[in-house]
């Protein structure tokens, strides 16, 4: 054990920071559910940011780091897939990627250009042409879509599915690692500023005290995502995206609560990070889903 | 950043490991369990001077005192296994944890020598004198005297919560020379001193584990007082932040989980609903384990722990609290002499968030220094 990070892990994790930092404030004059990140995308394509974990000297491990930065910023990309899942696969597969579910409609789906289609232990790729995908309204912060009818595809051997189903939970994990952080931010820079009864929220131990949970609770997902990451077991991946769906559960809400109405608009950006946390509570199954997957690679021997 | 162990770190646990094999009875297990029973008191004794004798009692103390000068992940590794196994060295894992780096860094010669050796030995036990009846989380306004009169301190008062006292040699006692946060200071008192009359509370716990102690007119000299008056405040500072990530609580909540989960299983009780509950403990338990790995590698690598401890602290009450109404909703027999480890486990889980200091002090610690919100007016 040794969690210092490598001078390599140092540069890259400064150089996403950077990156980021021009995309840190939501648009004043953007009112919508889902702040897509086009020019972002384009900057982490042109800096080959999406092949991190490739290089032998960064890995997934930095990858996941990276990923979780990125989603503490109010636009999205599709990065996650592409940064975690995609390196798990053979040949070089165009990206953006998507996961379908079960036919449900899915992130990213519609302007995908590889399919990821699980259903339960069975993964299967695609690559839809544009007439194959559609886009949805939905609540969610992320631009959503579905696919229109069936899609010829390529299952993937049962190894080949299990190992893309445990990344899959790893970048669950990381990117609900970087959501909760920067939900929890939001919420406790509003109760610094708001005063009511004379004096700023934040200094009202009753929410002080859920704030604090909360930070526990998406400083517990950080480690076991990234731990995650560093391991790349099937155990590690189950436990962390247990952790990273259970914490969010509690996160959204009270954060939420802690906004108050102001959260409700579409001006305040709460709601670009707790209405991503929403699209990812449902995947790989959700609780029950990374619980079946628990019991069966931690509770095996006993 | 890894996430492995070295080969140094995984012998270093499997010789542990080993040692426990070796050295625990058979039924151990169904001892008395209340970690300061006099059953648990003799046997840590015993136990504490063949860990020593084996050289896995201290080894991160210098070795000036007896240990290997062995890194804070050797001293955390010894921990889990030792918390993992029912903590057998019973009270003295305090001696091992901060009572002897306090005095390594606190006391004066004469103090080290007369109390270090034996704690290295393993053959000394400990309390500590904090709580009082009208001192709790606010412990700066604790009430107990020392009042200095000549080549003597004569103390007066009353601690309460007071764990191991029945069978301490030693008490580490904070006490007040004077008024105000500043005016509180540590004495080393012998319990056999005249005047200390120490009474057992039953509690839910154990046999043996929390007690008040009375203190009436108790005279020692002023060799006793640790550092200088007032100094309390500082080197309780040091001891408390060693503490807070003392005990890997979630390393036996984790096995007490598991082993739950295998009883379910053999009785074909392992449903969905069980499932999800101890899946969601098993990723508390791996969450808090990682916040205090956090923090052993802070220490490894010289940086100044802040509120992180106390966000270990948390996480680990968060993971206790859970394992515990795991095994009350899904193995109740177990609490029904079913399982004496279960039963030992669920007893010591309930002070997760109190010992140690009130959990929803750490709250308050995370949101002030973790956070930033404003202070709450006083």
């Amino acid at each position: 054990m040794d969690f210092r990070l490598t001078s390599d892990q140092e540069a890259l994790v400064a150089a996403v920071d950077k990156l980021a930092q021009r995309f840190e404030l939501k648009p004043t004059e953007f009112h919508g559910l889902a702040l897509a990140g086009t020019e972002l995308e384009r900057e982490l394509e042109d800096g080959s940011y999406f092949d991190i974990a490739a290089v032998p000297e960064l890995g997934p491990l930095a990858a996941a780091m990276a990923v979780e930065r990125l989603a503490r910023l109010p636009y999205t990309v599709e990065c996650a897939l592409s940064m975690l899942v995609r390196p798990q696969l053979a040949g070089d597969l165009p990206r953006p990627f998507a996961v379908v579910e079960h036919g449900r409609p899915g992130r990213f789906v519609a302007g995908a250009k590889t399919l990821l289609l699980v259903d339960g232990e069975r993964v299967s790729v695609a690559h839809p042409a544009a007439a194959d995908v559609e886009a949805v309204d939905s609540l969610y912060a992320y631009p959503m879509g579905r696919v229109k009818g069936a899609l010829a595809s390529t299952a993937l051997s049962a190894a080949e599915a299990a190992a893309i189903r445990t990344w899959l939970r790893i970048a669950l994990a990381a990117e609900m690692s970087g959501l909760l952080q920067a939900a929890i931010a939001s919420a406790v820079d509003h109760i610094t500023q708001r005063k009511q009864f004379g004096r700023p929220l934040g200094t009202f131990q009753a929410l002080r005290h859920r704030m604090a949970e909360c930070a526990v609770l998406a400083g517990g997902v950080r480690w076991l995502a990234l731990k995650a990451a560093g391991t790349g077991t099937d155990g590690d991946a189950a436990l962390a995206a247990m952790h990273a769906q259970e914490s969010a559960t509690r996160i959204v809400y009270d954060t939420h609560q802690m906004l108050a109405a102001m959260g409700m608009t579409l001006e305040h950006p709460l709601h670009l990070w707790t209405y991503r946390a929403k699209a990812l509570l449902s995947e790989q199954g959700g609780r029950g889903g990374q619980a079946s997957a628990v019991a069966q690679h931690c509770f095996a021997a006993d | 950043m890894d996430f492995n162990w070295d080969d140094a770190q995984r012998g270093f646990r499997a010789q542990v490991r080993e040692f426990l094999a070796a050295n625990l009875p058979r039924d151990w297990e169904a001892l008395a369990h209340g970690p300061g029973s006099e059953s648990q008191s003799a046997f840590s004794k015993q136990f504490c001077a063949r860990l020593a004798a084996a050289g896995l009692l201290v080894p991160h103390w210098p070795a000036r005192w007896g240990g290997r000068d062995a890194d804070p992940w050797t001293a955390f590794i010894l921990a889990e296994e030792m918390w993992e196994a029912g903590e057998p060295r019973g009270g003295q894992y305090m001696n091992v944890n901060w009572i002897g780096p306090t005095l390594m860094r606190h006391g004066n010669a004469q103090q080290q020598e007369r109390y270090i050796p034996p704690m290295a030995r393993g053959e000394t036990i400990w309390c500590q004198g904090f709580s009082e009846p009208e001192a709790g989380s606010d412990l700066a306004s604790l009430r107990t005297r020392a009042e200095k009169h000549g080549d003597v301190y004569r103390i007066n008062g009353q601690k309460i919560w007071t764990s191991y006292a029945g069978h301490a040699d030693t008490c580490f006692l904070l006490a007040r020379t004077s008024a105000g946060k500043g005016g509180i200071s540590i004495f080393l008192l012998p319990m056999t001193t005249p005047g200390i009359i120490v009474r057992q509370i039953p509690s839910i716990i154990g046999e043996g584990d929390i007690h008040e102690v009375f203190f009436d007119n108790v005279e020692v000299p002023a060799s006793a007082l640790l550092g200088e008056e007032g100094q309390a405040w500082d080197i309780a500072r040091t001891a408390l932040s060693l503490e807070r990530v003392g005990i890997p609580r979630f390393a036996m909540a984790a096995r007490m989980l598991h082993r739950a989960v295998g009883m379910l299983k053999r009785a074909g009780r392992f449903g969905q609903g069980a499932i999800e509950q101890a899946a969601k403990a098993r990723a508390a338990c791996e969450a808090a384990r990682f916040y205090s790995y956090g923090i052993v590698d802070q220490r490894r690598h010289g940086i100044a722990t802040g509120a992180e401890a106390s966000a270990a602290r948390y996480a680990t009450v968060m993971a206790e609290r859970q394992v515990a109404e795991f095994v009350v909703e899904q193995v109740p027999e177990a609490l029904a002499g079913g399982d004496a480890m279960l039963q030992a486990h669920h007893q010591r889980a309930i002070v997760a968030g109190i010992a140690s200091g009130a959990a929803e002090i750490q709250l308050n610690l995370i949101a002030t220094e973790l956070l930033k919100l404003p202070r709450e007016p006083r």
